[in-house]
């Protein structure tokens, strides 16, 4: 009796001490499962907001009278990673047929607007768009191609991604990741333990660990915590995870969230991160418009995109690619046939070459600082922005090419002094202020030291103009004006006495300052600016745009004031312009993820220095070219082509400027080493070389402005300013004036002269085309710029 | 299912964001006159503005424009091309809905194809009125000037515009004379 009271009683103690230990142990699971639900949902939910801003260039405009000819045209396209196919059926094929092309534009949400996809045909002439009308045949006045995506602002060592909605994957895709990854996707809730006893099974019998037995929605949750830890804990919390993940959410918003999460490849220091971004990293173009072989590669690279890097193992991953194929064709997802064809095709993976084309990593600096202006970092690598840049991704290009030929040419070249050199390239578009190029260094697409913002340096004679402008604008002087190339001798501000040379060592006397200016004289040009006074001169770099006037040293007129190549691009874009500052600008509009306008820096002119003035100078700055420092480039250049530029160099030859525009662009280059060593070069044999091979293979205008109201055309004669007629003397040029200006006549020719008349006279020989000076005083009045 | 619910807006939401807004609307197929170029300011005579002097001028030279004239050539009116044309018509339309950034990116279209043209300036200007930036109004008006000289016509649209800024900002005297300038240019 005793034993039966006993017993109900230890049985339900025994009962309670389980109870409370079974209690015990599912508060303990039903924790740990709330805190990864917390965990992996709020990832879930939070990653696709943390989206950096994408960066397009400026897209191709098309409209009947465009200079644009149908192979550049269809080089466009291609860069693009449109299609040449027949029939044009979808978006991001084209057909070129002699002087026609077909395009099937892809839809793109503009600024302003979204485009659909829409057909179009164009018509050439040689070099110019004769007709574009849409499908139904109707003209169409204008149009824009969908931009070239040049880069996004990504936090350093940051992930980068583009994302995809369903609408956008090829239905092929998920279909081939089941088919490879996850056999089961549909049915499984998280974890498939056949496979992992598969898995298992096969890594026992290889003696390693090979093949892995996670599904699509573990690879997902461990790719949110990027733990590759292979630890059973790891496991099993994975698995917990993605059991959470399966009851939380559809297979579809999984498998969507697997396509633009999943770690498909590295770019330098970004992480590409979903097929998005992967389909633009390997085959330049939009996920949607990839074919069975190129799906089937991605799928392969999932496996381990540094093991399969198409760019490295290329028969490793074409193995791996077939293999996939094959696998396809098994599962019955495609077609033997289609497999077997699709086997036969190349990898089809842009090279490096191609990509870094659309890689600007200088360009995209710019970018940045100016965005920092107006948003929080956290704003730019998070938020989704969409940036629509200035960019113009052929003039990039070419502004690429011609430094790094001329770099190239020196290197090869007998000064030894000027081989590895460095360089810098600037381009914008004068009247609206768009900088359109930069190249930062040699190797472009180098994502390094940016030598067109972060590198200060003597200008030269770059600063030259700035005097003459000066003196223009004082109403003392003209183009005609006499001043004195003779021996100064001036005390410096560390008391020592200064006393510049010309380049050629030579004392020119008289001189007009139409001749001082193109032959870059020293003694004349200080001379001429201790008269005009250095405030007025250090008043210019203000006028211009520089945020602030250099220190007033008289050095500052043979350019001691040390620059970057934006901020003289800046400076000089204002001459180009005739006198109206535009601030330069990378943005021209920022939109949010919903499309929505955002703060972004707007065109802006500003009245900055008398337009007459401007003129003069610029006419002045024209016969740099015709006979001056910059003569040697004229031959290089297409024939008709009027530009106007200054050459620059500092002392010791250190380093090589040449700044100069057309009609339509403005182009600034530096050419010099890092370490500062002198270049054995001038702003002739250096810059202006890269400055001539990129402004004689673009597409531009000449610079003609037109003459200001109060002003109008004279002939002087270039070495004594006096008013002379055209007909008689090789010197004879011809210059803007203030109307009612007096000048004296010539005695030998004076203006009345007939052309009979004139024949009869000896011309004068031209001048003797000379280097730039320099002649910068021995005690630099800044320390020199050190670079790392 | 909140959850679910909330996963499934944002979704709803990105997958959206991309077709939201209406379709690119061309402007109504006007016949464009496909042979002329139609680009810019047509000149009545070439402008002499550079000098393409022969290093050594010889008999068979041209003659240059000596005397040289006081009056300016007259320049007949800028018009803008067919491409200009349609992105100005948008701008204006984009204007009107109060879609002032859109209008702002298709007049920079505008420049971006015909940047001297005078006309897309004043545009411009006309766009920075109603964003209430009447300095630069203004500005874009001075601009648009340097690029019409002889040209009355636009000459007297940037006064008019000048004026209107200069009104705006209450500098009632300065305004009134911008518009006499513009008055007086009309008439020409």
């Amino acid at each position: 009796m005793a034993r039966r009271k006993l017993k109900p009683a230890l049985r339900r103690k025994l009962q309670r001490g389980f109870a409370i230990l079974a209690l015990l142990g599912l508060l303990a699971v039903i924790v740990l499962v709330a805190v990864l639900d917390r965990r992996v949902t709020q990832q879930f939910e939070g990653r696709r907001w943390t989206l950096p801003a994408r960066v397009y260039a400026q897209p191709l405009e098309l409209y009947v009278g465009q200079d644009l000819s149908s192979v550049r045209f269809a080089e466009a396209l291609t860069r693009l990673g449109y299609i040449q196919r027949t029939p044009v059926d979808r978006p991001g094929t084209y057909r070129r047929k002699g002087e026609t092309v077909e395009v099937y534009v892809r839809e793109f949400r503009f600024s302003d607007d979204k485009q659909a996809a829409q057909k179009l045909k164009l018509s050439f002439d040689g070099d110019v768009v004769t007709a574009l009308t849409n499908a139904s045949g109707t003209d169409v006045p204008v149009y824009r191609l969908d931009p070239v995506l040049i880069g996004s602002i990504f936090p350093i060592h940051g992930e980068d991604r583009i994302i995809v909605s369903p609408a956008e994957v090829p239905a092929l895709l998920p279909e081939a990741l089941k088919a490879v990854e996850d056999r089961k996707f549909d049915t499984h809730h998280g974890v498939n333990p056949l496979a992992i006893l598969r898995a298992l099974f096969v890594n026992v019998r290889a003696g390693q660990v090979e093949q892995g037995g996670s599904t699509l929605t573990q690879q997902l949750v461990k790719s949110y915590f990027l733990d590759s830890r292979r630890t059973i804990r790891r496991k099993v919390e994975e698995a917990i995870m993605a059991f959470i993940l399966e009851s939380r959410f559809e297979k579809a918003d999984i498998m969507n969230a697997y396509i633009n999460e999943i770690y498909l490849g590295q770019d330098g220091r970004r992480a590409v991160h979903g097929f998005g971004l992967a389909s633009q990293f390997y085959f330049g173009k939009p996920l949607s418009e990839l074919n069975l072989p190129e799906i089937a590669l991605m799928v392969a690279i999932v496996r381990g995109p540094s093991y399969y890097d198409p760019r490295r193992h290329q028969e490793r991953v074409l193995e791996r690619r077939n293999l996939v194929l094959k696998v396809l064709a098994e599962q019955g997802v495609v077609k033997p046939a289609e497999a077997e064809r699709a086997m036969k095709a190349p990898l089809g993976i842009t090279d490096t070459a191609h990509r870094s084309a659309n890689y600007f990593p200088a360009f995209l600096d710019l970018v940045r600082r100016q965005l920092r202006e107006d948003y929080p970092e956290q704003a730019l690598t998070e938020t989704g922005l969409t940036v629509f840049s200035t960019l113009d991704p052929l003039l990039q290009e070419k502004a690429e090419d011609a430094l790094s030929d001329e770099l190239e040419r020196q290197d090869k070249g007998s000064r030894k002094a000027a081989r590895g050199l460095e360089g810098s390239v600037v381009v914008t578009t004068p009247q609206t202020g768009e900088v359109v190029a930069i190249v930062g260094g040699r190797r472009a697409s180098f994502d390094g030291f940016n030598r067109a913002l972060d590198m200060k340096r003597p200008i030269g004679s770059l600063a030259k103009p700035m005097v003459y402008l000066a003196a223009l604008q004082s109403g003392s002087y003209t183009p005609a004006s006499v001043v004195m190339d003779e021996p100064v001798e001036l005390k410096l501000e560390n008391g020592d006495l200064w006393k510049p040379n010309n380049y050629d060592r030579k004392i020119h006397g008289q001189v007009t300052l139409l001749r001082a200016l193109t032959q870059s004289y020293n003694l004349a040009t200080v001379n001429l600016g201790m008269d005009v006074g250095l405030g007025a001169i250090a008043k210019t770099y203000v006028q211009l745009g520089l945020d602030e006037a250099p220190p007033k040293y008289p050095s500052i007129m043979l350019g001691t004031a040390q620059l970057n190549p934006v901020e003289v691009a800046q400076m000089y874009n204002t001459l180009a312009n005739g006198g109206f500052r535009s601030p330069l600008r990378a943005v021209r509009a920022v939109i949010d993820e919903h499309g929505k306008a955002l703060k972004a820096p707007e065109l802006e002119v500003t009245e900055a220095a008398p337009a007459e003035a401007v003129y003069t100078l610029d006419r002045m700055l024209i016969e740099v070219f015709e006979r001056g420092t910059a003569r040697p480039a004229k031959r290089s250049l297409p024939p008709n082509l009027v530009v106007a530029g200054k050459t620059g160099t500092s002392n010791d030859y250190r380093d090589s400027w040449f700044a100069g525009f057309s009609g339509g662009h403005l182009i600034v280059v530096w050419m010099g080493h890092d370490d500062n060593a002198p270049t054995g070069l001038t702003g002739t044999t250096g810059a202006l070389q890269a400055w001539t091979r990129l402004m004689s293979s673009i597409t531009t205008t000449s610079f003609e402005p037109l003459m200001p109201e109060e002003v109008e055309d004279r002939w002087i004669e270039y070495y004594s300013g006096l008013e002379t007629s055209p007909y008689c003397s090789g010197s004879a040029v011809s210059m803007p004036f203030e109307v009612g200006t007096v000048l004296n006549p010539s005695l030998s020719c004076p203006p009345g002269i007939t052309p009979e008349e004139g024949a009869l006279m000896q011309p004068l020989p031209p001048d003797v085309p000379t280097e730039d000076g320099v002649a910068v005083p021995p005690a630099a009045t800044e320390p020199s710029a050190n670079l790392p | 299912m909140p959850l679910l619910s909330r996963f499934l807006t944002a979704f709803l939401l990105l997958a959206s964001a991309g077709c939201s807004l209406a379709p690119f609307k061309t402007e109504p197929p006007a016949p464009p006159p496909r042979t002329s170029s139609g680009s810019g300011p047509v000149i009545a005579e070439p402008p002499s503005v550079t000098s393409t002097m022969p290093a050594e001028p010889t008999v068979q030279a041209p003659p240059p424009s000596m005397p040289v004239p006081r009056e300016r050539p007259k320049v007949a009116p800028a018009t803008l091309s067919p491409a200009s044309s349609a992105l100005v018509n948008l701008s204006q339309s984009q204007r009107k809905k109060g879609d002032l950034p859109g209008a702002a990116t298709s007049l920079d279209r505008a420049l971006r194809i015909e940047p001297s043209n005078p006309l897309i300036w004043i545009e411009m200007g006309r766009l920075r009125m109603d964003q209430r930036n009447f300095a630069q109004a203004e500005a874009m008006g001075r601009k648009a000037l340097s690029m019409a000289v002889g040209d009355s016509r636009t000459q007297a649209s940037a006064w008019q515009l000048i004026a209107d800024s200069l009104r705006a900002r209450g500098k009632n005297p300065q305004a009134q004379e911008a518009m006499d300038k513009a008055k007086e240019l009309s008439e020409r």
